[in-house]
């Protein structure tokens, strides 16, 4: 395969796939692997040069060089490499020794970033991007502590391209001009901006939605999703689980911060009416993009059921919608809930937050996977890998090949099924996963050890609480 | 053995009809007597049946229980054997620590140990009969300490809880209905079963009944947890076990929790005198960690050592850690063996703290065998409540109130090196909440007759009753109070 593509393929694959969903999902099976093959050799070269974990992690192993896929498995990140750090730090507001931990995690150098005088995790992760190309994605977790990963801005802007392309062609036709440059309002049932989760995505979904008409972007909730106020609510979570939450210490910053924070809370009561109408009456007709996860979807769904109101958006507009039922129970019929209300075309798409790339689900409801991401399915008991061949379950693991900031190693949390051997039906040609996907923690009645991506708003309304309880 | 059945046994009766199946915490099922249809048998509704046990010395009580102890030899009893074997598939502990728990079961039923519990917890004299104490005030008083109608959720961690749970029930002459747990399903059934082969008929015996059901299955609980069928619960176990029992307490009803605890330990700077004691040191904290492979609450988890924070503390630390590690891989079969089950996200942990060397240094665990992590500043690992399956935090400390800042009402066992460390350290630990300083080495080498939690079981189990005699003569009676006092009481 000559080079030239290959480098096409893995730093610039809407380049290579000539910006066409078909192209990218109608690649010969056999060419993939072997682009896919390449370009893993190719970036791991250049991340056991540039970032420092890999480096050691490959040098105790005494991997040099990678040929086969599986090669890749034992030099793969679950999520805690992302939050591996001593929570102690973030305490004492050690943003020194913060950025240390982070600059060993991306090919970015961050060690001449200033960081002195940062008073919050914001503000220190604020700096960062300021002063380096680093983009960061703050996620949570149950122990006290919260992940932080290192994107950047090409990936960002290429992630959000590739939402545009996926949500607006069609598989099997040539893209039109009206799907290649659709021109929506964005409906974003979250918070109006933030750090953590995906609040991160806001300005990234603006610039390339609306164009940064702000008039055109609609957030259920006025408030930020702050990383501050969600590391508060980790720490309450662990310092309950210790019995100590007598012991808890408040950051002074996030103190001063009491009364608007409430007030923030205090708006959400009147801003899901609010939002209903929005949807139903002001952007009635109009062509929109909109995302949330299911739970989401469903309860804004229902509620405006509930009032005999539904959406009525123009026909060509664009629905995503996935991330589980995050530990709420659906009724069986959720999705015909979230249509009836809807009435337009909604997509299901299977992400997260440690790679770059929404897999969505074809007519047949499979996952298919995108073609710069390599798959793998792990034993879950053992992490070796499973054939891949035939149909085969296991714990789902990626090597994420357009990942330039970080290292795309990543094993998951979920259980996944992979007919590895028969096409899917759709025609698409790209590894395709099944519809049922479960995590491990839900299926063995265990700790969740992340705090899903649709829960952050109770988890927010705890941390709120709590203040409110402490200044009373 | 991939499947077993447990029977019900009520009070000297066996029943095995109407069975269901039921799920063990790793993968396996096993069918169990339908508890929904025969939990109306389980309780004593009638508290006058009780008499019986009081017809039975204190010492006819021991004779049985000494030929029970005997009968239990794991050798030669087929019941132990199959609750053995059972445990094989639904417990995560491995064969050889579970078959030592077995063999130490009939020890603890010889009769001067039972003795030593009857006294040291309660006092033979009370158990047996009216204590009398002349009060200051003048009256004659008699205690004596009774039994209660007491329902029992023990531990699944090793048979040795079932085997304390009859024998405390039968020493407190209480009657006694044991939930048996689903990662031990049958050894408290196995000694009901050992019981009714030696003494059928005798009261300790139809005194006893012994079920499973799930924990939390309301259609069971709601029935059998009222006032008027028991007066005491016994709660071994995790948060939320104990935390669902909560919601049946009221008055009438008591709960003992032997709730959810954390084992610390304390290594003073005295550890690095010699290479020599260092070893030591090592082996005794090992044998703290890996004991029964962490299973237990008395258990090693995050360990704080006094080397201080400087690099040449931290070289301490760490040449500590993997000392221990080395002694705790070379732990005899019996005490400690490569975990049969791991916690998969403390793993992915593990390995997150290996890869971020600045903070951490990781000794094993790369084959879930057990790992020591040191932490490189003074500071626990953030996942140390998730610490099991032989793995602990050395954490290096400069002064002690790092130490006391980490213990609270969770903490249960605090192994200390050397004894003068603990000598000072034993009046202060347990105003943050510690309940047991032990020997470094120690912890989890039990011995039932010490308190437990911070109280003693055996006399919380009874009910204090009191008999009080007053003689007018000796205690003022109060009719004969003076009219102006009399006056102001009632106009009060």
């Amino acid at each position: 395969m000559d080079t030239k593509s290959v480098q096409t393929f893995m730093d610039h694959p809407l380049d290579f796939f000539e910006e066409s969903v078909t192209t990218m999902h109608s690649i010969r099976r056999a060419d993939l692997e072997e682009l896919q093959r390449e370009a893993m050799i190719q970036r791991f070269a250049e991340h056991r040069e540039r970032i420092e974990i890999v480096r050691k992690l490959a040098d105790r192993l005494g991997v040099t060089a990678v040929d086969k896929f599986d090669d890749m498995v034992p030099l793969m990140f679950s999520h805690t490499a992302y939050k591996s750090y001593p929570p102690a730090l973030l305490d004492n507001k050690r943003w020194d020794l913060m950025t240390r931990w982070l600059d060993k995690l991306t090919v970015y150098d961050l060690s001449q970033v200033d960081v002195e005088g940062a008073d919050t995790i914001d503000e220190w992760l604020d700096r960062l991007e300021a002063q380096t190309p680093v983009q960061l994605v703050t996620s949570s977790g149950t122990t006290g502590t919260f992940s932080i990963i290192p994107k950047d801005e090409q990936t960002t802007i290429e992630g959000m391209h590739i939402w545009k392309m996926m949500v607006f062609q069609t598989f099997g036709k040539e893209p039109t001009d009206d799907e290649l440059n659709p021109v929506v309002d964005v409906i974003w049932p979250n918070y109006s901006e933030g750090r953590f989760g995906m609040t991160r995505m806001v300005p990234w979904m603006k610039r390339e939605f609306t164009g940064g008409d702000e008039s055109r972007f609609h957030a259920l909730y006025s408030g930020a999703m702050d990383t501050d106020l969600i590391f508060l609510a980790n720490k309450m979570r662990a310092a309950i689980a210790r019995g100590e939450l007598d012991r808890l210490q408040l950051d002074p910053a996030l103190a001063a911060r009491k009364d608007e924070l409430i007030a923030m809370q205090a708006r959400q009561a009147t801003e899901v009416p609010e939002f209903v109408t929005r949807l139903t009456k002001q952007l009635r007709g109009r062509r929109v993009f909109m995302t949330s996860t299911y739970n989401l979807m469903y309860n804004l769904a229902s509620a405006g059921l509930a009032e005999g109101v539904r959406a009525a958006f123009a026909p060509n507009s664009a629905i995503l919608t996935g991330g589980g039922a995050k530990g709420q129970i659906l009724p069986e019929d959720y999705m015909d809930v979230i249509k009836e209300f809807y009435g337009v075309r909604i997509q299901e798409g299977y992400a997260f937050s440690e790679h770059n790339g929404v897999h969505f689900a074809c007519e047949q409801g499979r996952y298919h996977v995108q073609p710069w991401v390599i798959s793998f399915l792990l034993d879950p008991e053992t992490s070796e890998p499973l054939p891949r061949s035939g149909r085969q379950t296991g714990r789902f693991a990626v090597y994420d090949l357009i990942n330039q900031s970080h290292w795309g190693g990543v094993i998951t949390g979920d259980e996944v099924t992979i007919d590895w051997s028969t096409p899917c039906p759709c025609g698409r040609t790209t590894i395709a996963i099944e519809h049922g996907i479960t995590r491990f923690s839900e299926k063995k009645d265990g700790v969740e050890d992340k705090i899903s991506c649709a829960a952050t708003h109770e988890v927010q309304n705890e941390a709120i609480d709590f203040l409110r309880e402490l200044g009373s | 053995m991939s499947t077993f059945t447990v029977p019900m046994f009520v009070r000297g009766q066996l029943i095995t009809d109407n069975l269901v199946a039921f799920g063990t915490r790793l993968d396996h099922s096993f069918h169990a007597v339908d508890p929904a249809k025969h939990v109306h048998t389980l309780a004593l509704r009638n508290p006058a049946a009780m008499a019986d046990l009081y017809a039975a010395s204190l010492e006819e009580i021991l004779d049985v229980l000494q030929e029970l102890g005997q009968a239990l030899a794991f050798e030669r009893n087929s019941y132990i054997q199959e609750a053995y074997e059972a445990c094989l598939v639904s417990n995560p502990m491995s064969a050889s620590i579970l078959r030592t728990g077995y063999i130490a079961l009939p020890a603890l039923f010889t009769r001067e140990t039972m003795r030593e519990l009857a006294e040291t917890q309660v006092g033979i004299d009370y158990l047996e009969g009216w204590v009398p104490r002349r009060l200051l005030d003048g009256r004659e008083i008699r205690v004596r300490a009774f039994g209660a109608r007491t329902l029992h959720i023990p531990a699944g961690n090793g048979g040795l809880v079932s085997g304390i749970t009859v024998l405390r029930s039968a020493l407190t002459r209480s009657d006694a209905i044991i939930k048996a747990p689903s990662n031990d399903p049958l050894t408290a059934m196995a000694i009901a079963r050992t019981l009714r082969d030696i003494a059928p008929d005798h009261p300790i015996t139809r005194h006893l009944a012994v079920a499973y059901w799930k924990g939390g299955d309301k259609a069971v609980e709601e029935q059998l947890y009222k006032p008027e069928n028991i007066e005491k619960i016994v709660a071994w176990g995790g948060l939320a076990s104990v935390k669902h029992v909560t919601r049946y307490i009221q008055p009438g009803l008591e709960l003992i929790a032997l709730d959810p605890k954390r084992s610390a330990t304390i290594i003073g700077p005295e550890a690095f005198e010699s290479e020599a004691v260092l070893r030591e040191v090592a082996r005794r904290a090992a044998c703290d960690v890996g004991a029964g492979n962490q299973e237990g609450c008395v258990n090693a988890r995050v360990i704080y050592v006094l080397s201080g924070t400087d690099e040449a503390g931290l070289q301490n630390a760490n040449r500590l850690g993997e000392l221990i590690y080395e002694s705790m891989m070379g732990l005899p079969d019996a005490v400690s063996t490569k975990p049969k089950v791991v916690d998969r996200t403390l793993l992915e942990h593990i390995e997150g703290s290996r890869i971020t060397d600045d903070w951490y240094r990781v000794y094993g665990g790369e084959h879930a065998e057990g790992a020591i992590i040191v932490s490189q500043i003074d500071e626990p690992v953030h996942y140390s409540t998730m610490l099991s399956g032989r793995v602990a935090n050395i954490v290096p400390v400069n002064s002690i109130e790092k130490v006391t800042d980490a213990i609270n009402a969770y903490t249960q066992t605090i192994g200390i090196y050397p004894e003068s460390l603990k000598v000072g350290l034993r009046d202060r630990l347990p105003l943050f909440g510690a309940q047991r300083l032990t020997s470094l080495g120690y912890a989890a080498s039990v011995n039932f007759t010490i308190p437990q939690d911070a109280m003693e079981p055996l006399r919380r189990m009874c009910k204090w009753i009191v008999d009080e005699e007053c003689e007018p003569s000796r205690v003022f009676p109060l009719w004969q109070t003076p009219d102006a006092v009399r006056q102001a009481v009632s106009a009060h």
